[in-house]
């Protein structure tokens, strides 16, 4: 179905992709994974003609898809064939209502109206949308309009669907939809699928083959399990496989139980180590704090302390108010009642000079932080602003780690390097509360265990960090403790292996494998294993 | 003749136009009043949401500085016409480099009237702009289009949509920067503020483009040969030379009018031709177009009705239609003549009372 | 810096933007040009009115959809967005208008035929969103068009110079753009019963003095202001918009970049 015939690809003067030699068959849904930088996007955007067309480069090798030559053709004629949906789906919407969203593709194409109105009912069925057909775009959900995105391009019937990270803004009840959605498509219609994908643990089960990137250029093709096998990035369960040396080595919970007897009943006598007594005092708190606009509650009567040197996780579905006590404890919303508090002060009426000493938050978008046109000069200005001395922001940027150029520009970073930059401009006034949302959305395997390390390293220096994040396998690494929100009020809260080792939403694959006894994660599997062995 | 629930959005645009010609082409302060409140009454009982209201109230405003400007004009520096006077402002009179420009001097009411009526028939045509723009919808507007236009359409459709991000993106710029301890608001912040928002605004552009192009955009068939390029060039030319001609012989008022106007009409179906022919035929359909049905058409037709009224008496009354100040007298209306161009108000027969307004069944309400 | 072919006028839509140019300018200069009769000076501007909305439409769809692609049209609708957003808070009502600043700085990347397609659907945009469709929609779009092509073919200039460039091309522009559309206001407005007003029969240069005094009494108040400040936007953040603009076109190959200059694209 697809072929890529010793390609190799390359924007300016680094090779991203070199002689690649690979045939995905019809019906077969493949899975891409790779670092950060690997060039996953860009081999996604090869199947249907962006790259080169749309984004300039040099392409040596011929990409030919169902015979059809992607080099000779654009991405224009080869819309009835392939469909394609970006990484920001929000910003891929055309028309103005749901419906129209759908048709568009269809109405380039000339497709006969009396089949659009048939596909378009057929295209809502299928991912769930009536009661939304007639809204507008802009008022849906993230997941609803990841969801529209797929809609408007299954729409057309193309045969082959290629996405490229569709489940980095959805909470992992919706990601699940949306994959199995997917996959129900590959075994009754035979549509071929091709995705790219960092979060792997969701959606290595549905995969019939993996496609792995090793960021030199050069890549592999082979069975999950094969792949996984050697991959540097591994989800959890993986990591936990190797370790316990099963062979076929599972990719799925279900799997991986069968084979976890042995290691279960090793492990019976052993209790994970436990965590480090925490004496800090409260440095922040919020009392009874609501939280209302445009008629709705976003928090109500929600009342927490966060003590210093401790890292809470605050979870929830997307819209149960995270964000919005984030945003309250940072001081950028004001509280329809209630208190917020930091070190005894309320944010919202702090000189915004104070506060950034007190609090410091980086928000979903890290990149909404950084202005300057290179990494140095963002440092030096941010040096400038605090009052700090010169250089400061610089060191505290090289202690995160990372490896990040000072000449680059803010935007041509990765995911991962402009969140340690953002991180770095944020803790240079060494702030005593650091509040995290969702930082880990587009982040690799690599990059989270680097972000996991900057947490920790914060927390022993004294900090309080409140990091809101339905990445379930992160909260595992790093978090002491656990809040759950739904519909703004607290349903849970208490410490990690608690509150998230009995809820299936939350729980991470290590408690799912080895359940009913609470392991978090596959380092602590390890230390008990070591201290078994003599 | 298909069925439709409501006009058109052209529908409405082909009514109020027919109006604004019609107020253009008679001096009778009467019919333009009656005009007038023909449009304002169809348009406040059909108008939907609170945006339609504030568009008319806008051009109401409008309008009526408008006949304030025309007035307050004729008193500071307008021609001193013979007539009664009514007060007598002392004349100033300016250096001779500016020749010709009088300042003050008496006012009479004959001027007066004059300004008046110039200044209602302007107002007339702003309510009827003002009008169909509050009844029609822009974007049924954009999707009516051929599909030669469509890329101009896509190209306004996505500003329109993408207009409120724009908002929502400033918020987030200045959340930003409070988090980052600087000022929000004030000159400081117009630099931190306008570039990272386009930035922003760039980088999804960056985005839809890929989305457009994957799905389909800007398909054709294939590129028509070198020979059709040339015709398309030269009727282009021509076209465009006709065009001109015809509006500057027009405008020059030589004799017989329809010679210049008839040159300059078919320079732009010339333009409009080769516009068409040249590049590659689009291929594309339309997912649920609004009807333009019956009711449209009626609609449509009821607009042009008042002038049509006009070119027949212009012939057999002409006081009616065109009236001036000298010799000063009342303007008339006939009955008849006011019966008839009440037919412009069809629309509110044809167009779906808006909800809200008028009685609703209350069991239909329960149920729903 | 090269500009791709996406971004080049076709010969048809170049015959296009002369034939509205020759026929806007011939709506607005009539007064001075031609010796008209009475009776036509009320028809006059009401057919050059909807002949130059015609040929304005025929311009905007020639342009947009010869050699545009998603590319281009992606671009010229958020940027239009952009100036939309700008134009809200003062819609020609305080004639501040900032709107020009960014139509400048766009057109001097993007080109002259792209500049004069943003004007135009910038001023259509932001009339759709303030809902006010005006007859004198056809001529602001012709000026708006008229700025942004003007912009597009402004010599070549470096860095500090391209700014002072700009920033002078800005201010003249904007007193242009009040001039032109106060040519369309002028017969329409003052009528032909004051003595500022156009008087048919009479010669150019006594209706040039009638014009020029109108002009001054009217709209100088407002053309001032907005040269001043979108000169001064210029000055202040032109630099750094130039950057973002030209980082967008080379991302997307609308500009050939040079080779040795990495734009990288995310994994």
């Amino acid at each position: 179905m697809i072929s890529f015939d010793r390609v190799s690809f390359r924007y300016a003067e680094a090779w991203i992709l070199r002689d690649l030699d690979i045939v995905v068959a019809d019906g077969e849904l493949l899975v891409v994974v790779g670092p950060t930088g690997s060039g996953k996007s860009t081999l996604l955007k090869m199947v249907n003609g962006l790259v080169p067309h749309f984004s300039g480069g040099d392409l040596a090798g011929e990409v030919t898809v169902a015979g059809r030559s992607v080099v000779g053709s654009s991405p224009v004629d080869l819309a009835d064939l392939i469909g394609y949906v970006g990484q920001d789906p929000r910003s891929s919407f055309v028309a103005e209502t749901v419906e129209e969203e759908i048709a568009y593709g269809m109405e380039n194409l000339g497709v006969a109206p009396a089949v659009m109105r048939r596909r378009v009912e057929d295209a809502l069925d299928l991912m769930s949308l009536h009661e939304v057909r007639t809204r507008s775009v802009r008022t849906l959900s993230g997941g609803q309009q990841q969801r529209v995105a797929i809609a408007a391009v299954l729409a057309s019937a193309p045969s082959i669907l290629i996405l490229d990270e569709p489940t980095s803004a959805l909470d992992p009840g919706a990601a699940e939809e949306v994959l199995s959605s997917l996959t129900r498509l590959v075994h009754d219609v035979g549509l071929t699928v091709v995705i790219a994908e960092h979060r792997l643990e969701r959606v290595l089960p549905f995969a019939d083959r993996v496609l792995l990137l090793d960021g030199e250029g050069g890549a592999t093709v082979g069975e999950p399990g094969r792949i996984m096998a050697s991959s540097p990035l591994a989800p959890p369960l993986i990591d936990l496989g190797r370790l316990a040396e099963w062979d076929p080595l599972p990719v799925t919970v279900r799997q991986a139980r069968r084979s976890a007897g042995a290691l279960s009943a090793l492990l019976a006598d052993e209790r994970p180590a436990p965590a480090p007594l925490q004496d800090g005092r409260n440095v922040a708190s919020v009392t009874n704090l609501t939280v209302a606009y445009d008629g709705l509650r976003a928090l109500d009567r929600v009342s927490l302390s966060f003590a210093a040197g401790t890292v809470t996780a605050i979870m929830g579905r997307n819209g149960s108010g995270k964000s919005t006590l984030l945003g309250a404890m940072a001081g950028l919303l004001a509280p329809t009642a209630g208190a917020a508090e930091v070190s005894g002060q309320a944010p919202r009426s702090m000189d915004a000079k104070d506060r950034i000493c007190l609090v410091g938050l980086v928000p979903q978008d890290p990149g909404a932080l950084l202005y300057a046109q290179e990494v140095g000069d963002e440092c030096r200005v941010a040096d400038l602003e605090h009052h700090l001395d010169p250089g400061t922001t610089a060191g505290v940027l090289g202690n995160l780690g990372g490896e990040i150029d000072p000449h680059r520009h803010p935007k041509d970073l990765s995911e991962g390097q402009r969140l340690t930059l953002a991180l770095g401009v944020v803790l240079a006034p060494r702030p005593l509360v650091v509040l995290l949302d969702e930082p880990t959305r587009g982040l690799d395997y690599g990059a989270k265990r680097l972000l996991c390390h900057q947490i920790r390293t914060l927390c022993d220096q004294g900090a309080a960090v409140v990091v809101a994040s339905h990445d379930v396998e992160m909260v595992a690494m790093v978090s002491d403790r656990v809040v759950v929100l739904a519909g703004g009020e607290v349903i849970a809260d208490g410490e990690t292996r608690d509150v998230v080792c009995h809820t299936p939403a939350f729980a991470p694959q290590v408690a799912k494998v080895l359940s009913p006894q609470t392991w978090l994660t596959v380092d602590e599997v390890a230390a008990a294993l070591g201290a078994i062995e003599p | 003749m298909t069925l439709d629930t409501r006009p058109h959005a052209v529908a409405w645009w082909l009514w109020s136009t027919g109006l604004a010609v019609a107020a253009l082409r008679t001096s009778n302060p009467l019919f333009l009043l009656l005009l007038g409140a023909i449009i304002g009454l169809v348009a406040v009982g059909r108008l939907r949401g609170a945006e339609a209201r504030r568009t008319m109230r806008g051009f109401l405003l409008l309008a009526a500085i408008v006949v304030g400007l025309r007035l307050a004009l004729q008193v500071l520096v307008g021609q001193r016409l013979p007539g009664h006077v009514i007060v007598g402002f002392p004349s100033i009179s300016l250096p001779t480099w500016a020749q010709g420009v009088s300042l003050g001097g008496p006012v009479t009411i004959e001027s007066l009237l004059v300004a008046l009526v110039a200044g209602l028939r302007l107002a007339v045509v702003l309510v009827a702009f003002g009008a169909a723009n509050a009844l029609s919808s822009a974007r049924e507007l954009l999707r009516s289009l051929p599909p030669v236009a469509h890329e101009a359409a896509v190209a306004v459709t996505v500003a329109l949509s993408f207009v409120p991000e724009l908002f929502g993106s400033v918020a987030r710029i200045r959340e930003a920067r409070l988090l980052r301890g600087r000022p929000s608001s004030g000159f400081a912040a117009i630099r931190g503020i306008t570039v990272p928002v386009l930035e922003d605004a760039l980088e999804r552009s960056v985005h839809l483009a890929a989305s457009m192009g994957s799905r389909g955009f800007g398909r054709r068939s294939p590129t028509p040969p070198v020979s059709r390029v040339v015709i398309t060039v030269s009727s282009a030319l021509l076209g465009a030379i006709l065009l001109l001609l015809g509006g500057y012989g027009s405008l020059a008022g030589s004799s017989p009018l329809l010679v210049p106007l008839g040159s300059a009409v078919l320079g732009v179906l010339l333009l409009g031709a080769s516009t068409l022919m040249s590049g590659r035929r689009s291929v594309r359909t339309r997912y649920r177009p609004a009807p333009f049905g019956q009711r449209s058409l009626a609609c449509a037709v009821s607009g042009w009705v008042p002038l049509l009224i006009i070119a027949v008496f212009g012939a057999v009354d002409p006081a009616a239609i065109s009236w001036g100040p000298s010799p000063l007298a009342w303007p008339t209306l006939p009955p008849v003549l006011l019966v008839m161009t009440l037919v412009a108000m069809v629309p509110l027969l044809v167009a779906p009372t808006p909800p809200g307004v008028g009685r609703r069944s209350r069991v239909l309400e329960a149920t729903t | 810096m090269t500009r791709s072919a996406a971004l080049a006028v076709s010969p048809p839509g170049r015959i296009l933007m002369a034939a509205v140019s020759g026929v806007g300018a011939l709506g607005l200069l009539w007064p001075f040009l031609v010796a008209a009769h009475g009776a036509t000076s009320s028809t006059a501007p009401l057919v050059l009115t909807m002949l130059t909305a015609v040929v304005v439409g025929l311009c905007g769809v020639e342009l947009t959809r010869g050699t545009m692609d998603a590319r281009g049209i992606a671009v010229l609708g958020i940027l239009a967005a952009c100036g939309t957003a700008l134009r809200i808070p003062s819609p020609g009502v305080a004639g501040i208008e900032p709107v020009f600043f960014l139509l400048v700085l766009a057109g001097r990347v993007f080109g002259p035929g792209f500049g004069f397609s943003l004007g135009g659907i910038t001023l259509l945009t932001s009339a759709l969103v303030t809902g006010g469709v005006g007859p004198w929609l056809p001529f602001q779009m012709l000026a708006a068009g008229w700025v942004g092509l003007g912009a597009g073919l402004l010599p070549r200039a470096e860095g500090g110079r391209e700014v002072g460039l700009l920033a002078g091309y800005a201010a003249l522009a904007c007193v242009a753009y009040g001039t032109v559309m106060n040519l369309w206001f002028w017969p329409t407005v003052a009528g032909s019963s004051t003595s500022i007003s156009y008087v048919p029969g009479a010669g150019p240069l006594e209706n040039l003095a009638h014009f020029v005094a109108f002009d001054l009494t009217t709209s100088m108040g407002f053309d001032l202001p907005r040269a001043m400040v979108n000169a001064m936007l210029i000055v202040v953040v032109g630099r750094p918009i130039l950057v973002a603009l030209r980082r967008a076109a080379k991302r997307t190959r609308l500009i050939a970049a040079p080779p040795d200059l990495e734009v990288a694209e995310a994994s």
